[in-house]
């Protein structure tokens, strides 16, 4: 079902968390809200599952306005970041009890618990209890109760946080199959790009409160709309330099580095400071554009390692390549940026 | 898993199954505030009936002269020898008194219907209604003379009858309310003044009435003074010497033990304020009676033998203090304990490496630690030493001759329970509203030192 | 613990200090069950006789069952009124939107710290008034209303503890708040629950004053007021008898106490009258 937030806004108090928001999430899509802590991305959730109460706008579930509907008419399925499991009952009664609010009859319940139970692989363990299964078993069993009522959305709170690395990287991947089999429209709230990148078909990232942009994984790691949204997305993270507009270029003040200035930036006056990314595969041996500068520090990753080069200005730039064992740490070095697949931001982080 | 199935397995919920049953939940139980207020409610009514009513009734009893003999209902009038002699005396209408005192004849219809009812011969009846209708007599001989001279000669005993139903005393006669009273008497008195009427109305009533002599007793009685230095001399011996004092030193020790031993001795110190009050006392009374347990250990020593408890006021007050204290320690000691638990195990270690011996332990990383829980324990036990009541009662019930009684004692004896037997409700009242107001101070103190507003956070679900 | 310093001399000190305190409670054991000498407390004989109580009712007293009784209807009945009232009041406090939800949270704490008894004038002249004097039903509802706001708080506590988002699934599982109350919140909180109506029990078990001036005499006695009015009838002193009494009256309490000590230390601890 297709989600709608139409000039959504919420306020605790006189404090003002969102202001004028508009989402919307596309029937079976599932959309990633990405953002640091704080940014309003749980408050969203909340507000799309009504826990929280709007303080404007509208949310709209296909074409019904539920803004004014209690949770418990809304049908929304949530899965918790500490998953929330009823403790003092079984994996069974825990998935049965939405059902058994609803009124279903116990021949009903039994067959749709099975079912769930199928589609999340827990069958083996729906007579226990959550407090003897593992984090991954736990948040299986939290999808399920979830999704046993047919929800219009469902909708997962940091649902990773609490797993180790490589429960993570399987329920991940477990989450995004269950979605796609079931064909449900998704939200996922986090704070990990590499949650939302991974199993989401949209990111929308958040910033104080307001979308700063919204597209897929691949569109919003190759055009980011601002610094933040570069900032954000990539790991290792892109590395900003500060130039200044000097003639058809871009300078670094104090260091030998000067960029071809961009289409977008012809109108430039002169001596406008610019804030310019550089993803570190951007940056290398290959390039067009060279940069000298020290290696200050080199993480080993296996395959590749991370280098961190500092400018004569201070500044420090990121370059991942193939594992080599020529260069240490306080070599003097001089690789090149891929001048063209630079972003260049105002002094507002707006791109350029 | 076939995939195709599961999609079949889940169509798009249609709203319906999300839907309809919503509708069956009653929906006072469904928001917060509907819920909040019905499961308050109880709680509130309790609060109400047993917590603010009782301290406005205290205020209003303290402001009437209740007590056994006026009864705590409203009175009634009644015009007995007591109250016609303080109409003579208190009012100086002693010929009113001595009026209203003797029982007086009038001839009207209501008696007349009366001897009717009684089967008298009607000639009688017309004869007296004919000769003598609305005529008063001051006395039986002068009615019972008019009688007899009645044409139809009536025998003595149907005098005696009609004499009687005519009879108009108020002698014993007791009326509701003053209305009934004043309407009575000026059947026999029409020509009563209204200072008359007033003083015969306050004169005759027996119930309770407004009044403020309590609090000028309260403040003029030199009982006063004294119970109010009892009291202050129990609640600060009590609180410093165990509820603070003990209770510190048996957490600090039970710090610096084995964990088993530490637990036994929690529990032997817990044992006076589990028992219950009647048998823990009782076992102190052993221990000081006559024939007790000290008096078996010291009669070896030649010791005469006494009641230790009861023997002075010394003695009294030094096992009233004990056993009061006794059960004050254990709240301390816990508190205590836990918070000296709290305190990080890196300071001991610390301190123990620049050499500082136990005392400076205690003196420099665990007494200040304390400070607020001892500020927390001083509050509470203030309140409670204050209106302590049970110990002291059963213990020595306020004596030798008075040398223990405490303000909430004093109540309990001038208002719940005297030997007397004429218990003082209104004067107790007035009483127990000094400590109401004490409490109500200090609790707001209390609560202004542990700043509630830290403890409350937002309910998380807006509904 | 720092284990290089020597504990024996604080124990050695306090199990002096303690040792009245045992032997009273030793002797309140011995001393049913046996006769001593006169002036002395070395017992040289065993007996029963101290508990005949137990089966001989005394002129112009209430059976000591039927007593038993009306203790123990006392104790349950407003240990299970204080109960009910504070899981309900303790769970607005904690969780629900309810207007002036801070003011009653400050009442609560305030009537916690408010010694009741100084109301015990006006309650006594009330009960009488509506004729709950020398009722059990007047005690039991004044009793649990003094003892209300420290279970309130002691609730509020437990329900503190309940993660919020048991609650908030609860909801979106489409059950109503009292629903989300009744069968998921309230199963988190039993462990409270059961200690608080322990507590409760105990408190009401033991409690004296109230019964002693609202209910004195009649059939509403309960073991506190037989126990003391045995103790201070002049004409019968037989100290024998009063502990045996109170051994009968104290046992259910020491049992208590041992077994579940661990759920009960902490309540004690969060502040009772004494």
């Amino acid at each position: 079902m297709r989600i709608l937030l139409d000039k959504f806004s919420k306020a605790f108090g006189a404090v003002s968390v969102i202001e004028d928001m508009t989402l919307e999430i596309g029937d079976g899509e599932m959309l990633a809200l990405l953002g640091p802590s704080g940014c309003g991305k749980s408050t969203t959730l909340f507000a799309i599952c009504g826990i929280h109460k709007v303080s404007g706008g509208r949310i709209l579930f296909g074409d019904r306005d539920v803004t004014s509907l209690p949770p418990q008419e809304r049908n929304v399925g949530v899965v918790f970041q500490s998953y929330a499991l009823y403790p003092h009952m079984t994996v069974r009664e825990n998935i049965a009890f939405p059902l058994r609010i609803a009124g279903k009859s116990s021949v009903e319940v039994a067959r749709q618990v099975d079912e769930m139970a199928q589609l999340v692989h827990i069958e083996p363990l729906l007579d226990r209890r959550p407090a003897e299964l593992s984090g991954g078993q736990q948040q299986r069993v939290a999808l399920a109760r979830a999704l046993v009522r047919r929800p219009h959305v469902l909708l997962l709170d940091e649902p990773l946080a609490n797993l180790d690395a490589k429960l993570r990287l399987e329920m991940r991947s477990e989450i995004r199959r269950i979605q796609l089999e079931t064909g449900i429209t998704a939200v996922l709230v986090t704070h990990d790009q590499v949650e939302a990148m991974s199993m989401c078909d949209r990111i929308a990232i958040m910033d104080a409160g307001r979308i700063v942009q919204i597209a897929t994984p691949t569109e919003m790691y190759n055009d980011p709309h601002t610094a933040f949204v570069a900032g954000f997305l990539g790991n290792p993270p892109i590395a900003f330099l500060r130039g200044v507009v000097s003639g058809d270029a871009i300078v670094v003040p104090q260091s030998d580095v000067r960029l071809p200035k961009p289409n977008g930036a012809r109108n430039l006056a002169e001596g406008t400071r610019v804030s310019v990314g550089i993803r570190p595969e951007n940056f290398g041996p290959a390039g067009d554009v060279p940069v000298r500068g020290r290696i200050s520090f080199v993480e080993t990753q296996g395959r590749e390692n991370l280098y961190d080069l500092m400018l004569a200005d201070g500044s420090v730039l990121r370059s991942i390549q193939p594992v080599r064992s020529d260069i240490a740490v306080g070599d003097e070095v001089e690789w090149s940026v891929a001048s063209d697949r630079i972003f260049m931001f105002d002094d507002k982080g707006e791109r350029i | 898993m076939d995939a195709s199935r599961d999609k079949t397995g889940l169509p798009p919920a249609s709203g319906g199954a999300g839907r309809a049953p919503a509708r069956r939940r009653l929906g006072l139980l469904d928001s917060s505030r509907g819920l909040g207020v019905l499961l308050l409610l109880p709680a509130l009514v309790l609060v109400i009936l047993f917590f603010l009513m009782p301290v406005v009734l205290t205020g209003v009893f303290a402001f009437t002269n209740m007590s056994t003999a006026t009864g705590i209902s409203g009175g009634a009038h009644q015009v007995s020898p007591g109250s016609l002699r303080v109409l003579t005396e208190r009012y100086g209408m002693g010929e009113l008194a001595e009026r209203l005192g003797q029982p007086t004849y009038l001839v009207d219809e209501r008696g007349l219907a009366a001897l009717e009812e009684t089967g008298i011969a009607p000639g009688i009846v017309a004869s007296l209604r004919r000769g003598h209708l609305d005529e008063s007599f001051a006395s039986r001989r002068e009615f019972e003379r008019a009688i007899r001279a009645l044409p139809d000669r009536p025998d003595t005993r149907t005098v005696k009858r009609i004499s009687d139903a005519f009879s108009r005393s108020l002698a014993n006669a007791r009326f509701t309310d003053a209305g009934a009273l004043v309407a009575a008497a000026e059947a026999i008195d029409p020509d009563l003044t209204p200072e008359e009427k007033d003083a015969l109305a306050s004169a005759t009533y027996t119930g309770w009435s407004w009044t403020t002599d309590n609090f000028r007793r309260l403040t003029s009685s030199r009982d006063t003074t004294r119970v109010f230095f009892n009291t202050l001399f129990f609640v600060a011996m009590t609180l410093v010497f165990f509820n603070i004092g003990y209770a510190m030193f048996l957490a600090i020790a039970t710090h610096y033990m084995p964990e088993r031993p530490a637990g036994i001795f929690r529990i032997v110190w817990f044992l006076p304020r589990i028992s219950p009050v009647v048998i823990y006392v009782l076992l102190w009374k052993w221990v000081a009676w006559d024939t007790g347990f000290l008096n078996a250990v010291l009669s070896d020593f030649g010791v005469r033998p006494r009641n230790w408890m009861l023997d002075s006021a010394t003695q009294a007050w030094f096992f009233v203090i004990m056993i009061n204290g006794f059960v004050g320690a254990s709240m301390g000691m816990l508190i205590f304990a836990s918070a000296i638990k709290a305190i990080p195990e890196t300071h001991f270690h610390a301190a123990s490496v620049d050499g500082a011996y136990r005392w400076q332990q205690v003196r420099h990383i665990i007494l200040p630690q304390l400070k607020w829980p001892i500020l927390f324990v001083t509050c509470y036990q203030t309140l409670s030493l204050l209106t302590s009541i049970e110990q002291t009662l059963l213990a020595t019930d306020g004596g030798p001759g008075g040398a223990t009684e405490v303000w909430s004692l004093w109540i309990y004896h001038t208002a719940l329970n005297n030997y007397a037997g004429n218990l003082q409700y209104g004067y107790g009242a007035a009483m127990a509203l000094v400590l109401v107001v004490i409490g109500i101070v200090l609790s707001l103190i209390y609560l202004r030192l542990f700043n509630y507003n830290a403890l409350i956070t937002r309910p998380r679900i807006e509904l | 613990m720092n284990g290089h310093q020597k504990s024996w001399p604080i124990i050695l000190v306090i199990t002096i200090l303690s040792a009245p305190l045992v032997l009273a409670y030793a002797y309140l054991f011995v001393d049913t069950i046996t006769n001593s000498p006169p002036g002395s407390v070395v017992p040289h004989e065993f007996t029963l006789e101290h508990w005949s109580f137990l089966w001989q009712t005394r002129p112009g007293r209430l059976s000591i069952w039927r007593v038993t009784l009306n203790s123990l209807l006392f104790a349950t009945t407003s240990a299970a009124l204080v109960v009910v009232v504070s899981s309900m009041a303790g769970y607005v406090l904690s969780r629900l939107n309810v207007p002036g939800r801070s003011f009653f949270l400050a009442g609560v704490m305030l009537l916690h710290a408010f010694p009741a008894i100084t109301l015990i004038v006006a309650i006594f002249i009330v009960l009488q008034m509506v004729g709950l004097y020398n009722s059990l039903i007047g005690v039991i509802l004044v009793k649990a209303a003094i003892d209300m706001p420290l279970g309130i708080w002691l609730m509020k506590g437990f329900y503190d503890t309940v993660p919020w988002e048991i609650e908030m699934a609860g909801i979106q599982d489409g059950a109503s708040r009292f629903t989300v109350w009744r069968k998921l919140v309230l199963p988190q909180v039993r462990p409270g629950i059961f200690a608080l109506a322990l507590f409760a029990f105990l408190l009401a078990w033991g409690e004296f004053i109230l019964p002693q001036v609202l209910a004195p005499s009649g059939n509403a006695q309960v073991l506190s007021v037989y126990l003391a009015s045995l103790i201070a009838d002049d004409n019968n002193f037989d100290m024998a008898l009063f502990k045996s009494v109170g051994l009968f009256y104290i046992a259910p309490v020491l049992v208590l106490f041992f077994v579940f000590q661990n759920y009960l230390m902490n309540i004690y601890g969060g502040g009772t009258k004494g």
